[in-house]
């Protein structure tokens, strides 16, 4: 397996007032292409800082941060813009669905960004919601929106999705199916997933776990023999 | 603490407050502005003539004896009268200046208002009273001499005092378009001072109880025969051009608020109705922590109604001290005002109070939805409105639009006060500029039309009243000109009774009318024609009949007409010579035209006018019509500024998570700028063709408000709308512009950090 994902000494900082917050402290890790893993860490760790830089919302205060072969951290906005939308599928606590926007078109907006063609109603079948392709976000329940949001990112065959606490607001019972998703994206599909959450057990379905605190790696695990999601007892 | 949270949410939501405030202070600012510098004309001219003793109407007549004046007496009605002898004179000085004599029995009606030297003495026989404006202009001081020429007379008198007259509030004349102090006055003398023992008078001012229409009844019945005319004060050439100022500024008062108070309505609608919607959690966990309703709902209309307050009383002060200061001295050119001070009244007082009313009621409406709910329900954020797919997403088109398309047709189906605000605003902007652009080409249009399609002269030579026939003569063929005789008449029908004036023509080319579309007309010899505006008037057209006499002359015809023509700034008749004496009335030529460039004074020729000279006075009229056209684009620009800034920054705090998200996703910042641009733009676009015919209309209003005298109709010309589009448009692609910086800074980490 390749390494398609590298961080070289990165850090992060943000002042406030003349006080400086270390939210990235030299940080170094690599992750292969197909990886499904999880990040894990209490919170104000720097998880969502992680996930922010290596997705080219925001820009390292310095070190490199290397995705197949290219140098995001010296990427300039546009470049920034292009790399989202190529490389990056993000996925958010809070679903982020464009609410006038229908389900299917939520989907095949991303033809609008990238030179693919997609398949709306494929997709959303591909996440058990075929047959909600016309309702409006504010007419799903919370865990069919972020399967929406989920269909949304594979949709544009992205090199990697960065979820971001993406059970955080459903129901223990819907975020398994989520994670489900998200498991099969990376063990089909090849898709790099990585994952943020507060929830320990995630780790042993994880094939590399990351943990953090106050924006170092506490340490890296490799697990030989990943568990699927149903196994693991919730 | 909860005046705390409102001072922090009004913070928050400053733009949109500040707006509110704005408006709500420019609606009243305008408002007692223009309302205390017309109402403080009203009551000044109305002290002025109460003062005064302004006469309540004028008879003139040659036979203004004894036997007359006890007849007049006789009708009961009359409660005081007067005599005074009034003709035109010539003062003593290089460019020859009309000076209106009044030789008066006593002057207690329409009284001199002294302003320097002693009080009129009506056995004085050696003084003059003169009028104060034009003594300014010559440099006269109250003890110098001054001389009149009138008919055989030289008289020489010594100035006594200095002062105004309430019949020369607007002294007009035939000499000027405008009234040039320097070539126009009046002056007030005893009886005593007239050359000849006998005084021919030739005016009765009279007092009397009762309408004018009764008095001129009862007059007609007693006396007629023995009168040419009868004058009411409403009549009066001088209070009637002054009351029609006061109705044109009385218009603009009334139109221009109510566009911005409107405006402040709908700000304060949908800020509010967002702010609840923001905060109904946080009402909820009031109202569970023990609030009242009453509370509560206290406390969010309290929000609108500080502004409001605060930005109507400032309007209040500020509009009467400043607004009348802009008018009054472009005013003071053309109208002589002994005080000229703005009033405070009370309507000022029952706007603000009706502005601060409706404005609790507007936040009371936009807060009732959530008082009403219970805490239970309050608490929970409140279900995202849903967008529904209505027939235009089932068309066939509608899968092949552009994202930026379908995204704001759903927005502005989702956000509907706000389109329509936007669409208002745009449109009362374009209204107002078509108004001010629309004066400007009417202007413009009037000009060309007077001096370029129907006066052809290049100098008018006006003859003096005692010239004889053979000297006008004369004076005509070394010139190459042509004679014409204009007069004041009045026409009658059964209920309407017009002063108007007569064009009568000698076969000229010089001067040759045209019909409403400005086509050249022929008016044959046997033929009479009546201007459009009169012919709408009286309601009359080819072949009816109108009866009208020459004011001064009690001989009434009748005369059928022949043909309409149209004349931006005369209203009247116009006949051949030929004409005129077969209706048995002499021909008495009053001026005469040429296309030579001549300037002459002497015996026959009183004053020459040049197209240079009504050139200068257009420009000095055009002055104040200017002041119109610049107040105009300013409010204009302010109200869509405002506006469109509100619904920028309105829909962009609203669809700021979107905007971000799309930029996550990986949208162009430019394509997203874009989204924006094409909403703002068509709104503008429908705002800007809804406020063409709302322009055309005001516009019409305008012309319609600015007197008998004036005929325009008032045509949108393609500049007219090009350069309001051109301001129109680049005031909504600069405002947008604002909004495009900060959807390129956008923190998308910040934006999509939780919920509020
Ligand atoms: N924009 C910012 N400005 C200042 N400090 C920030 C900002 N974003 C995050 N931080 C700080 O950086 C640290 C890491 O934050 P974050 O990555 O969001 O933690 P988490 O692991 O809970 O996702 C926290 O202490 C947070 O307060
Ligand atoms: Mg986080």
């Amino acid at each position: 397996m390749s390494t398609i994902i590298e961080f070289k000494n990165v850090n992060k900082e943000y002042k406030s007032g003349n006080h400086i917050l270390k939210a990235m402290d030299d940080v170094n890790f690599t992750i292969d292409e197909g990886e499904f893993v999880v990040i894990l860490g209490p919170s104000g760790a720097g998880k969502s800082t992680l996930l922010n830089l290596l997705g080219g919302l925001d820009s390292v205060t310095s070190g490199e941060i290397i995705v197949n072969g290219e140098h995001v951290e010296s990427f300039d906005d546009n470049q920034l813009t292009s790399y989202r939308a190529r490389n990056v599928g993000f996925i958010f606590q809070f679903y982020n669905l464009i609410p006038n926007l229908t389900t299917l078109e939520n989907v095949e907006l991303m033809k609008d960004i990238v030179d693919v063609d997609i398949n709306g109603l494929e997709v959303l079948e591909s996440v058990g919601l075929g047959n909600h392709a016309n309702q409006f976000p504010a007419q799903l329940s919370g865990g069919e929106q972020q399967r929406v949001s989920i269909a949304r990112a594979v949709a544009k065959q992205p090199t990697m999705l960065l979820c971001d606490e993406p059970t955080g607001a459903l129901d223990s019972k819907t975020g398994v199916l989520i994670l489900n998703l998200l498991q099969d994206m990376s063990n089909n599909k090849n898709t790099t997933v990585i994952i943020v959450t507060h929830n320990a057990l995630l780790a042993e379905a994880a094939d590399k776990v990351i943990r953090i605190k106050n924006g170092q790696i506490e340490n890296m695990i490799i697990n030989e023999n990943p568990k699927k999601i149903d196994e693991l007892e919730w | 603490m909860l005046a705390k949270k409102m001072m922090r949410d009004i913070f928050r939501h400053k733009a949109q407050f500040i707006s509110i405030f704005i408006m709500a202070f420019l609606g009243v600012f305008v408002f007692t502005g223009i309302s205390g510098e017309y109402i403080g004309l009203e009551v000044d001219s109305s002290n002025f003539y109460e003062e005064t003793n302004l006469a309540d109407g004028w008879i003139y007549s040659p036979y203004l004896n004894d036997m007359f004046l006890s007849q007049v007496w006789y009708l009961g009605a009359t409660t005081e009268m007067e005599r005074q002898m009034v003709v035109n004179s010539e003062g003593d000085f290089e460019n020859e200046p009309e000076i209106t004599l009044h030789f008066v029995e006593n002057n207690t009606i329409s009284k001199f208002y002294l302003i320097e030297g002693k009080p009129l003495d009506i056995n004085d026989s050696n003084g003059v009273w003169l009028d104060k404006k034009f003594a300014d202009a010559k440099n006269l001081k109250v003890g110098d001499k001054i001389t009149f020429k009138y008919e055989n007379y030289t008289i020489e008198k010594e100035i006594k005092g200095l002062g105004y007259s309430p019949e020369y509030v607007y002294h007009s004349s035939p000499v000027a378009i405008n009234s040039d102090p320097d070539k126009i006055g009046f002056a007030y003398m005893s009886y005593k001072a007239f050359p000849e023992d006998s005084v021919p008078y030739n005016v009765l001012n009279v007092k009397f109880d009762g309408t004018p229409d009764n008095y001129a009844k009862i007059l007609d019945y007693r006396l007629k025969g023995y009168y040419n005319s009868f004058i009411e004060q409403s009549d009066h050439p001088s209070v009637n051009r002054f009351s029609q100022e006061i109705t044109k500024h009385k218009m603009m008062a009334d139109i221009f608020p109510a566009v911005f108070i409107i405006i402040t309505f709908l700000i304060l609608l949908t800020t509010m109705t967002r702010i609840i919607a923001q905060q109904r959690t946080q009402i909820g966990i009031l109202k569970a922590n023990g609030f009242k309703n009453k509370t509560i709902t206290l406390h969010y209309m309290s929000y609108g109604f500080w502004l409001v307050l605060v930005g109507s009383i400032l309007g209040f002060i500020l509009g009467p001290m400043i607004l009348p200061r802009l008018f009054y001295p472009s005013m003071m050119r053309t109208f002589v005002l002994p005080s000229w001070a703005p009033v405070w009244d009370m309507s000022f007082v029952y706007l603000m109070v009706l502005i601060v009313a409706f404005s609790l009621g507007v936040s009371y409406y936009a807060v009732s939805s959530i008082s009403n709910e219970k805490p239970s329900i309050a608490i929970k954020p409140k279900p995202p409105k849903v967008s529904t797919s209505g027939f235009v997403e089932k068309l066939k088109i509608w899968k092949r639009l552009s994202f930026n398309l379908r995204w704001n047709y759903r927005d502005t189906k989702r956000n509907k006060i706000r389109a329509l605000m936007t669409i208002i605003g745009v449109m009362g902007c374009s209204a107002l500029l078509i108004g001010a652009f629309g004066l400007y080409d009417g202007m413009n249009e009037m000009r060309d039309w007077e001096y370029g399609q129907i006066n052809h002269y290049d100098s008018k030579l006006i003859i003096n009243e005692g010239a004889s026939v053979s000297q006008v003569n004369e004076v005509t063929n070394e010139v190459n000109g042509k004679t014409i005789m204009e007069g004041t008449i009045e026409i009658q029908s059964d209920s309407v009774k017009k002063t108007g004036s007569l064009l009568v023509l000698n076969d000229t080319n010089l001067i040759t009318p045209t019909d409403k579309d400005k086509n050249r007309i022929e008016i044959a010899n046997d033929e009479v024609s009546i201007s459009q505006k009169y012919a709408d008037l009286f309601d009359v057209g080819v072949g009816d009949t109108v009866k009208w006499h020459i004011r001064g002359s009690d001989k009434w015809i009748n005369s059928t007409i022949n043909k309409i023509h149209a004349d931006p700034l005369s209203q009247g008749l116009i006949m051949s010579s030929d004409k005129l004496e077969n209706l048995g009335l002499n021909y008495t030529a009053t001026s005469i035209i040429t296309s030579e460039h001549v300037n002459r004074t002497d015996d026959t020729i009183k004053t020459t006018i040049t197209l240079d000279d009504i050139e200068k006075s257009w420009e000095e009229t055009s002055e104040t019509m200017w002041l119109i056209i610049y107040v105009l684009i300013f409010f204009a620009s302010i109200l869509a500024i405002i506006v469109l800034y509100n619904l920028g920054l309105m829909s962009f705090t609203e669809i700021e998570r979107e905007i971000a998200t799309l930029k996550v996703l990986g949208f162009k910042s430019k394509d997203l700028r874009r989204l924006l641009l094409t909403q703002n733009l068509v709104f503008t676009v429908i705002g800007f063709i809804l406020g063409i015919p709302l322009g055309s209309y005001i516009l019409t209003m305008m012309w319609q408000s600015s007197g008998d005298s004036l005929y325009m109709i008032p045509s949108l010309t393609i500049t007219n709308v090009i350069l309001t589009a051109i301001i129109t448009f680049s005031i909504s692609i600069i405002v947008n512009l604002m909004f495009s910086g900060k959807i390129k800074k956008l923190d998308m980490v910040e934006s999509l950090k939780g919920t509020e």
